[in-house]
């Protein structure tokens, strides 16, 4: 009965979510992706350092970040910034990007905490002996090695950024589930002005459906990747 | 705007509203419990059955844990609470999807913890065990079950507090938790700075807390070396 009659509104429904939500949800994540590994593996790297002011405060960031839940990290983002000053009002796009990039540094700090340090005490060496110094040595030759572990939990915290992004609906970003929910709004308006239908369960399944398509494909990745890249 | 920061008032913010706040907090805790341990009787039973290659048990499950940690979980509540709510028959109330969500969320991480641990277990062991003359579900028991168990057992409190964590996400259906009843204490008083210090301290302590249980845990637990 659901699945056998296509409604109506099942075509323009199906385009907006991809359109307008898909769409949004996937530049944020690229946005948080980008920013977190930046700021991730810059931390991670300092944080190999043996100098405790330093490592207490990198400690400090990844594990508050890591600690809150994310929710509670975006309504400080979204509505604590204003408070120190109104020029740091932002947009649901940039509280949400900001949020996730707090999240998503934490967890590949403490990831290439562990690449750097697996890399051999030799290559450090050699790397000195060859005149660079600590910055060209962690930039030329020991975070390149460090690479080869950090790819699969970058692939896995892809997928987990994704999957955060539906918080932003929250704060009125547009995303996918923000998307849904104006949909459902749409659907079950009265007829004049919506379809007068229910349309809850087909199009929070759809949305399912997209994150999973999305999802699955780079969670499988990540794990071909750890058996090649890691065990290699 | 710095006023509002001029004003900050912890003392009497925390007197105001501490019954509030502690309702809430007992809230986050009890749907905590019911998901963590009803979490972990599914990560043990179809951890097993993925171990074990149990026909058909095994597969489904195959199906329940890549779904579900391959779409949002707040997608997931809304599905629950909304999407199934569509159908008058599957209605539920806020408190059940509450721990119902979250209990399935975490599910299907501890199946994958648990799989991993119990597919860990060197099957020496699991054979020497049936050398015993045990029969199967003994051997599950009193090998594989201790073995593995402790092999996941780090991975299985991360879960734990990932599940307390994501009980601050109830806020969506308005279930009034900890992060919730703050938010509407906040919205109510302005007192935006007090709230989120609240929020902060508990979330912190408990998540650390758990954490620093997990290191102690860990070091009386551990499997001798030569195991």
């Amino acid at each position: 009965m659901i699945f056998v009659d296509v409604p109506e509104w099942a075509d323009p429904v199906a385009r907006y979510l991809i359109e307008e939500g898909l769409v949004g949800t996937l530049r944020i994540a690229a946005v948080a992706l980008v920013a977190s590994s930046l700021i991730g593996i810059t931390l991670g790297t300092l944080l190999t350092i043996r100098f405790m002011p330093t490592r207490a405060l990198i400690r400090l960031y990844i594990e508050v970040w890591r600690g809150l839940p994310i929710i509670v990290t975006l309504f400080i983002v979204y509505f604590g910034a204003p408070l120190i000053s109104t020029q740091f009002e932002l947009d649901p796009y940039t509280a949400g990007a900001v949020t996730l990039t707090l999240w998503g540094s934490a967890q590949i700090a403490e990831a290439t905490r562990g690449a750097v340090q697996s890399i051999s005490r030799g290559q450090h060496e050699a790397a000195s002996a060859l005149g660079f110094g600590w910055v060209g040595r962690h930039v030329f030759v020991i975070l390149p090695q460090a690479t080869r572990r950090l790819i699969p939990p970058l692939v896995s915290l892809l997928v987990g950024i994704i999957l955060n992004t539906t918080l932003i609906g929250i704060i009125g970003g547009s995303e996918l589930l923000e998307a849904s929910k104006r949909m459902v709004e749409v659907v079950n308006a009265p007829l004049p002005t919506g379809f007068g239908d229910r349309g809850e369960f087909q199009i929070y399944t759809f949305v399912m459906l997209v994150f999973f398509l999305v999802c699955f494909p780079l969670t499988r990745l990540a794990a071909w990747l750890e058996r090649r890249l890691v065990r290699a | 705007m710095t006023l509002l920061a001029l004003t900050y008032d912890l003392g009497s913010f925390l007197e105001e509203n501490w019954e509030a706040l502690l309702r809430g907090l007992v809230r986050t805790l009890q749907v905590s419990a019911i998901a963590i341990i009803g979490s972990l009787l599914i990560g043990l039973a179809l951890g097993a059955a993925r171990a074990h290659r149990i026909p058909v048990v095994s597969q489904l499950a195959v199906v329940y844990v890549e779904i579900i940690r391959n779409t949002p979980i707040l997608v997931q509540i809304f599905f629950l609470y909304f999407g199934l709510g569509q159908f008058p028959a599957m209605r539920m109330d806020v408190f059940t999807v509450a721990w119902l969500s979250i209990t399935i969320w975490g599910g299907a991480f501890q199946t994958e913890n648990f799989r991993a641990g119990f597919e860990a277990v060197p099957f020496s062991l699991r054979e020497g065990g049936l050398a015993l003359g045990f029969t199967p579900l003994k051997n599950f028991v009193n090998v594989t079950l201790p073995v593995g168990g402790r092999i996941a057992l780090p991975s299985t409190i991360n879960t734990f507090i990932a599940v307390l964590k994501n009980t601050a996400l109830l806020y969506v259906i308005a279930y009034e938790e900890l992060t919730t009843t703050a938010f509407q204490i906040q919205a109510l008083t302005l007192e935006t700075l007090e709230a989120w210090t609240v929020l902060g301290i508990v979330y912190l302590t408990l998540v650390w807390g758990l954490s620093l249980s997990i290191r102690l845990l860990e070091s009386h637990l551990a499997l001798p070396e030569a195991a």
